[in-house]
């Protein structure tokens, strides 16, 4: 390697280095600092070490909330994934329909939030919601407001309907790359449906499969806006995840100390599942000699 | 190179093909991409399908393999229709352009999968023997991503002849990603496999090169029509048509407006031949190394049989028994427009200006309408 020739060069790194230490490393530090103090006021200030972890970790409505958070993102990672997947191998290669089947797809993509919790809110209504008031015109009782097992239902329907078609994208996206060559020789070969999609397809999704399960994860780990909006955490507390919960505790309450902790785990948390996810599928990558 | 223990020691049974009237129009446009093209393949031959881009040689490989029907025509393999049937019924395997291979299994598995229906001891026997044969046995148990370009490729021509009763295998010009200096041992490798097997293989190519060293005979496809099937040594002293004459060889043939009168053959007034065909105007064709260039000076100026022209330039391309050897580029010294003459001969004393050209009057060519005619060169003594 050859020395650097000006050392003042290494100036030309400072707005990044800056842009990265306002926008990432200085709030997340604050967060640090917060959490290891209890405050009463600008003034009075108490040192307290790991004490707010240990008490969030021993909270039970912090860790039913991880749970029910755990549980939400794989419910709704197991049925995106498989019919995103679906979806995006059902759409044409090419053709005249398929500049609007996938301006369609984005639809649901581009509706703000909160508009798509409303929107739920409304069509799952037992009274007026056209999906509610059909189910119970079917003769199931279905009431989201009072049942947590149908809050969750129409959660996952929600999260269904509106993260699907990013799967989709990226997945119809990863199969137009898909040389024609590789479904003839298949074709050649005898290899059936499945066997196209097992051997031809899902190896060369792999990549973009891998960035959708990180956006979906990521995603739907911090999930907040639609179940405020849809559920508001309820029936009880049976839909209340993570990031509801801390709001409630950093913005209701003004447990600064607590709520600095725990937004510390939460995204100890999320970094945790997302290495835990991608080192284990490089290493199976690194079993490929 | 043959052992007792060996899977393939009984050459492989594969089909003799007959295209007869094979029509095919892509949906929407104006040209049958190919015309009543007919086509037969010898069982276990090495047949070379040479084109330009265009020429339909895709399309013609699609139709033979099934992945296209074929509207209009006949294709028979052993003498049974299959016009009808699936790909894999009509039992054709085809290696691509770059390798198509099954990025998640191993050698070994891509190898034995288009001969899963077999018990896995025999398939294992078979694999393990094509993969010696191509020098890739080392390679079985890896997955293709950790292979080069050419092991690669030739892992999907070994896929090719894994299933037992492959009747046809279609090559797409296999060579294309290969670098330059791995073609020609590629080429040898496949050739010799062929041969060993006995497998009927069609190969499809632009590159003349490659069509004329690989192929036992060369169809030259041009505008869906198949021009002429021959030997190489045929297409090169023979050609039944202009472009196969200007297609093949390298430089291709010269060809030069003319007529033939009483057996004569004329251009501008002077006689450069014998043929023995209708009277007309036609078009002369002889290959660069069936013509030598005297400069007008010497002793054969203006004799009978040369054809003045002006010398543009040489080219060298090596010494032949010490003395300078190359291509001298001439043009017509009248009327034929801005046609270049091409000449390969030793290159001492050719210099720029008039010289006479003096073409071997056994292998003289004459066409008419793009198709040769005289079958019978006069002076050929036979």
């Amino acid at each position: 390697m050859n020395e650097p020739l000006n050392n003042r060069a290494w100036l030309g790194v400072l707005p990044v280095l800056l842009i990265v230490a306002f926008s990432a490393v200085i709030p997340l530090m604050t967060v640090v600092n917060y959490s290891v103090q209890d405050i009463f006021d600008v003034n009075t200030r108490l040192f307290v070490g790991l004490d707010w972890y240990r008490e969030t970790l021993r909270d039970p409505r912090f860790l039913d909330a991880l749970l029910r958070q755990l549980t939400f993102s794989g419910i709704v990672l197991a049925i995106e994934l498989p019919l995103g997947v679906l979806v995006a191998r059902s759409i044409p290669r090419d053709g005249r329909w398929v500049g609007l089947i996938l301006v369609l797809l984005a639809v649901p993509l581009l509706i703000p939030w909160n508009v798509v919790g409303t929107i739920w809110q409304l069509f799952a209504r037992p009274d007026i919601g056209l999906l509610g008031q059909l189910v119970n015109e079917l003769g199931v009782p279905f009431n989201y407001t009072a049942s947590p097992a149908h809050a969750w239902v129409t959660l996952v329907m929600m999260d269904v309907w509106h993260w699907t078609s990013l799967v989709a994208l990226l997945a119809f996206s990863g199969l137009t790359a898909i040389p024609s060559a590789c479904y003839q020789a298949a074709v050649m070969d005898g290899a059936n449906t499945w066997q196209v999609f097992r051997h031809v397809e899902l190896p060369r999704l792999k990549a973009v499969l891998v960035i959708a399960v990180l956006l979906r994860l990521m995603d739907s780990f911090m999930i907040y806006t639609e179940p405020f909006v849809l559920t508001g955490g309820g029936p009880g507390n049976s839909t209340t995840f993570l990031s509801q919960y801390l709001t409630s505790m950093a913005v209701g309450q003004f447990d600064l100390g607590p709520a600095a902790a725990f937004s510390v785990l939460y995204f100890l948390v999320v970094l945790l599942l997302c290495w835990l996810f991608y080192t284990s599928v490089i290493a199976n990558r690194g079993n490929e000699p | 190179m043959v052992l007792a223990n060996r899977v393939f020691d009984r050459k492989l049974r594969m089909a003799e093909i007959q295209l007869s009237g094979l029509t095919f129009r892509y949906p929407g446009a104006e040209d049958a991409t190919l015309a009543d093209l007919s086509l037969s393949v010898r069982r276990g031959e090495a047949h070379a399908l040479l084109g330009s881009s265009g020429a339909g040689k895709s399309t013609l490989l699609n139709l033979l393999s099934g992945l296209l029907p074929a509207p209009a025509g006949s294709i028979f393999f052993d003498g049974g229709d299959v016009g009808d049937l699936e790909p894999w019924a009509r039992k054709v395997t085809q290696v691509f352009q770059f390798p198509v291979l099954y990025e998640a299994m191993t050698v070994a598995e891509n190898l034995a999968f288009p001969m899963r229906e077999l018990p896995a001891a025999e398939q294992r026997r078979r694999a393990e023997d094509v993969a010696e044969r191509l020098g890739i046995a080392v390679a079985l148990k890896v997955r293709p991503a950790g292979l080069t370009l050419v092991q690669k490729q030739l892992v999907a021509i070994g896929k090719a002849l894994m299933r037992p009763d492959v009747s046809l295998v279609l090559l797409d010009e296999p060579l294309t990603a290969a670098e330059p200096e791995h073609k020609w041992q590629l080429r040898q490798t496949l050739r010799a496999l062929q041969a060993d097997l006995g497998a009927t293989m069609i190969y499809v190519t632009h590159d003349q090169t490659e069509a004329l060293t690989f192929a036992d005979r060369v169809s030259v496809l041009h505008e869906g029509r198949i021009l002429q099937t021959g030997t190489p040594e045929a297409l090169v002293a023979t050609p039944d048509h202009e472009h196969v004459g200007y297609f093949v060889g390298s430089p291709g043939m010269n060809l030069l407006d003319g007529e033939i009168r009483s057996g004569r053959c004329l251009v501008n007034g002077a006689e450069i031949g014998h043929l023995q065909a209708a009277d007309g105007p036609c078009r002369f064709g002889f290959r660069p190394e069936w013509a030598t260039l005297t400069v007008e000076s010497e002793e054969e100026s203006a004799t009978a049989g040369t054809l003045p022209v002006g010398v543009r330039a040489t080219r060298t391309l090596g010494t032949v028994r010490g003395v300078p050897h190359g291509l001298v580029i001439a043009e017509p010294i009248s009327g034929q427009g801005d046609i270049e003459l091409v000449t390969r001969q030793d290159l001492d004393r050719i210099v720029a200006g008039p010289a006479a050209l003096r073409i071997d009057p056994d292998r003289l060519l004459a066409f008419r309408d793009g198709w040769r005619i005289g079958m019978e060169s006069v002076g050929s003594g036979s």
